[in-house]
Parts: structure tokens; sequence; C-alpha cells
């Protein structure tokens, strides 16, 4: 419970996550990735860890992201541990941004889209291109990645509002009421710990 | 408090990531009996019903935006098709007389028992998941070891050739398809009969790639590419695709180094895949002798000859 209580993870809000992230991944294999958008295929599963981690905070972020991509991993037969370290970076980065900036701009969710998509495609490329690559690759794979990141960006303001809705009740706190809080009382301002 | 929130975090972020390197590094480095791959096989198996469940279900919704894509591409497509259908008329009933008499030479030689399609025992899978990444073109298909589907089965649609078995778990499978990075099939330009290996080229979904053709070799645009009905001897990989099944159409030519390079447009519409075929066998069947004597020749040492294509198919077929 302390613990709980400590990452502002609670069971009903680990149990939202939970189905938002099994639902969202077995809707991506069967559905989403059947059907191509411009050539290329939305991957919603980058963008429920970066939203989650966006929501939740840096710690949840991390662990959703790694708990993500190694269901990814394992439903598709992929090489396990490559998702789950993108998807891990992505989680801390998006909790970082919140705890950090707590950005409020209408257009932070289509950013955070648009970042989260490319560093999962240009990470995957990488660690791919690490592991070693026996086929010869085409110029065509940056194309991909560009229009990936921008069929992902435009999905993400939609998608946004959706994970949004499903976590809200069980969030601890408001993230736009805590700021506005933090900002009256000085208490949750990042400037009154120095 | 605060200190102690940071190095909370950042235990948590060293960890998450140092677990992920050791997955990857134990998986990538293992066999694909190991234990990591055990644990995925074990995972399908589990997920593979209710992966097809939740296909079904949301069939409906997938079929929506076909129908809206399809529509889209129809009245181009139509017209393609005419014309093709009009050219193709005209090969056909010239190709069926050479065809009558290349039978009647191959049976005064007794040579007419190439392996075909007959020879293999057909499963028909649903697909019910698919890889949203560019690096792994993989699907997931609903039937397994129980129907009879084994590592390396071909996998084909009524277009043409759509990949080989990757992984196989009781009631599911993954099948990788000619897309994908891991992926390599010894195919033959259906016009002059010349074989080449064809490879995926990474990024781009619809282009594929035949290597290793000789540079005196004549090919041109629009010409078919076809499996030339041979495996590759490495004693694990051996996947043995019946010859004649179209694969795609020649896109370009490249010249420019030793040996010629195609680039091929694949035949199946690999976005837009529902129902395929696995090519699977039975005990004593031809396919099932043919590849249990390539896999014994790999396994005899033939790793120095590893990657040559080996016209096995006709030679099993004759036996």
């Amino acid at each position: 419970m302390q613990r709980g209580l400590a990452t502002g993870l609670s069971g009903g809000l680990l149990a939202r996550i939970a189905a938002l992230s099994v639902v969202v991944v077995f809707i991506q294999t069967g559905v989403v990735s059947e059907v191509p958008v411009f050539g290329v295929r939305v991957d919603l599963s980058p963008l429920v860890v970066a939203f989650i981690g966006f929501l939740c905070g840096a710690e949840i972020g991390a662990i959703v992201g790694f708990a993500v991509g190694l269901l990814v991993d394992l439903t598709l037969v992929q090489t396990l541990g490559v998702t789950s370290l993108v998807f891990t970076v992505i989680g801390y980065w998006t909790g970082r941004l919140r705890e950090l900036r707590d950005p409020q701009a209408a257009l932070t969710p289509l950013l955070i889209g648009a970042a989260a998509a490319a560093t999962s495609m240009i990470g995957y490329s990488l660690i791919e291109f690490l592991l070693g690559v026996d086929a010869p690759v085409s110029l065509e794979l940056l194309r991909q990645i560009v229009l990936g990141a921008l069929v992902d960006t435009i999905v993400a303001v939609p998608f946004w509002a959706l994970v949004r809705r499903a976590l809200q009740p069980s969030l601890p706190d408001d993230p736009r009421r805590r700021r506005r809080r933090a900002y009256t009382t000085g208490g949750l301002s990042p400037l009154s710990r120095s | 408090m605060y200190d102690k929130t940071v190095r909370r975090r950042r235990v948590v972020l060293t960890l998450l990531v140092v677990l992920s390197l050791i997955l990857l590094t134990a998986y990538f480095g293992e066999s694909s009996g190991g234990g990591l791959h055990s644990v995925q096989r074990g995972f399908l198996t589990v997920i593979s019903p209710v992966q097809d469940g939740a296909n079904k279900v949301l069939k409906p919704v997938r079929d929506l935006f076909g129908w809206v894509g399809d529509t889209l591409h129809a009245k181009s497509q139509r017209d393609e098709l005419i014309k093709q259908n009009e050219r193709l008329t005209k090969e056909l009933i010239e190709n069926q007389a050479n065809n009558r008499a290349y039978r009647e030479l191959l049976k005064l030689d007794n040579l007419d028992h190439e392996l075909s399609i007959s020879d293999y025992r057909q499963v028909n899978a649903t697909v019910v998941g698919e890889s949203p990444n560019i690096w792994y073109s993989t699907i997931n298909i609903d039937k397994g070891e129980s129907s009879g589907i084994h590592l390396n089965d071909p996998v084909i649609n009524g277009e043409g050739v759509v990949g080989k078995v990757t992984q196989v778990a009781p009631d599911g499978a993954q099948v990788s398809l000619i897309t994908d990075s891991n992926i390599a099939i010894t195919v033959r330009i259906n016009k002059t009969g010349v074989i080449g290996m064809l490879q995926p080229k990474v990024g781009d979904p619809n282009d594929l790639l035949v290597e290793y053709l000789p540079p005196k070799t004549s090919v041109n645009v629009g010409e078919y590419v076809e499996t030339a009905g041979t495996v590759s001897i490495d004693g694990q990989d051996t996947s043995l695709y019946p010859p004649g099944i179209p694969v795609g159409q020649v896109t370009s030519v490249n010249l420019g180094s030793p040996y010629k390079s195609v680039n091929v447009h694949p035949r199946a519409d690999l976005h837009n895949l529902d129902v395929v075929q696995v090519l699977t066998h039975t005990g004593n069947s031809t396919p099932a002798q043919v590849s249990s004597l390539t896999a014994s020749l790999g396994t005899g040492g033939s790793r120095a000859s590893g990657g040559a294509a080996q016209s096995l198919a006709s030679a099993g077929g004759g036996g």
C-alpha cells in the first residue's frame, strides 16, 4: 500500500492500465495491422505506452513500456527484448516530460505521438542493424519510417482522448489541476525544491 | 523523500533496460529449440484461441476498412485486369500447345514425376494476427501442429507464394512472409528457366530482389517469377516449395554487379491476407522424403555448400 501510494499506482489504475494495454495489443495485431494506410501500418502500441507514461509518470511509464513490449514480442513471435527495450525508453521519456515540464498545449499529444512513433521505428531499426541484417536494405525504409510516424501522429490525437478517458477515473490527480494548484500554492512547483 | 524517489526511478529504469538486454542477448544467441523460444511457443499456444476469437469478433471492422480501400482502387484495377486478361488469354492458348508437347516428351523420357502441389496436403488457415513492424513481416494463423503443420512448410494463397512457417504451436503458427528479412527462396524466371535467389528488400514491402542470375541472362520487365522447386541445404532451414508457384513479376533489371539481379513485385497481396494455405506433408509422402533427405545432407557436414540450391525436388519426386 505504501509503495502503491509512493508511485501513484492504485489497484484500480493498475487494472485499467493492464486491460488497456492488452486490448490495444490485440486490436493492433488483429485489426489495425491488417489495414494499411498510405502503404504503412498504424502502430498503436508505442502510442499507448507514451500516453500512459505521460499520464502516470516515468516509473510507471517505463514498467508499462517493458510489459507492453514483452507482450508484443510474445504475441508476434519476434526477438524477445527488442520491443521491450524501445518501449521502456519511450514510457520513461514521456513520463519524465510530464514530471519536468508538464506541457499543457493542445498539440502536446500530437507531438508526443510523433516522437514516440519515430523513436519506436528508428530504435527498432538501429537494434536490427546492430543484430545484423541478412537481406538488402532499401532506401524506402526511410520513407516508411517518415510515413509511419506521420500516420501515427494523425491517429495520436483521437487515441490520446481514448487513453485519457480510460485512465482518468483512476488517476491520482489530473496533471492540469495539479499544475494550477502548484502555481497557486507553490507547494508542488519544482522551483520550490531549490 | 525526493532523493529516494529519484533513486528508485533510476533503479527501475536501469533494471528494465538491463532485463531487456539480457532477454535480447539470450534469445538471439539460443537455437530455435531453446528455453525462450519454447516460452514463446507456449505463449502462442495460449494466445492462438484468443486471437482466433478476437479475429472473428473484429472481422466486420476489418472488412469495413478493407471495403473502403478496395472501392477506391477498384476502377483502376478493373481496367488493368481487362488488359492483362486479354494478354494472358493469348499466352495461355500458346502455352497449352507447348505444354502438351512438353508433357509428351517427359513421358517418353520417364521424367514426368516432378514434385507438385498435389503431392502435398493442403491445410487452409485463417490469418488471426499481423505484425505492424517494418522489420518483421509475419502473420499468425489459427492452425498448427494438431492440423499437421510443420516448421518450414511453404505457405501460399490463390495468388502465389506467401511465405513459410517459422514457429509452430499445437493450435497456431507463425508465418514469415516473403518480405521478411529472414526469408530467401530459390526461384526461376518463368520464360528462360534461369534460377536465382529471391530476397526481400528491408523497408520496401512491395519490392523483392532476385539475385545471382547469370550475367548473360536475358530478363525483361513484366516477366513472371516462380518457385524453382529447389531447397537450400543447410540442415536447419530446409523449405521445400513445389516448382511453378507464382512469386511475382519483374519490375526492373539491375546491371552493374558480377551477377545480374532483378526487382520483383510480389504477386500475392501481402497487405491483405485473410486465408492462406499451408502445404504440409505426411510421413511417407514425397515432400517428406525430400525434406528428410535434405536435412540429412545438411547435417552431414554440407555447410560448405550451404546456401547452394540443389535440384532435389525432381529427384525426390522420381523416387
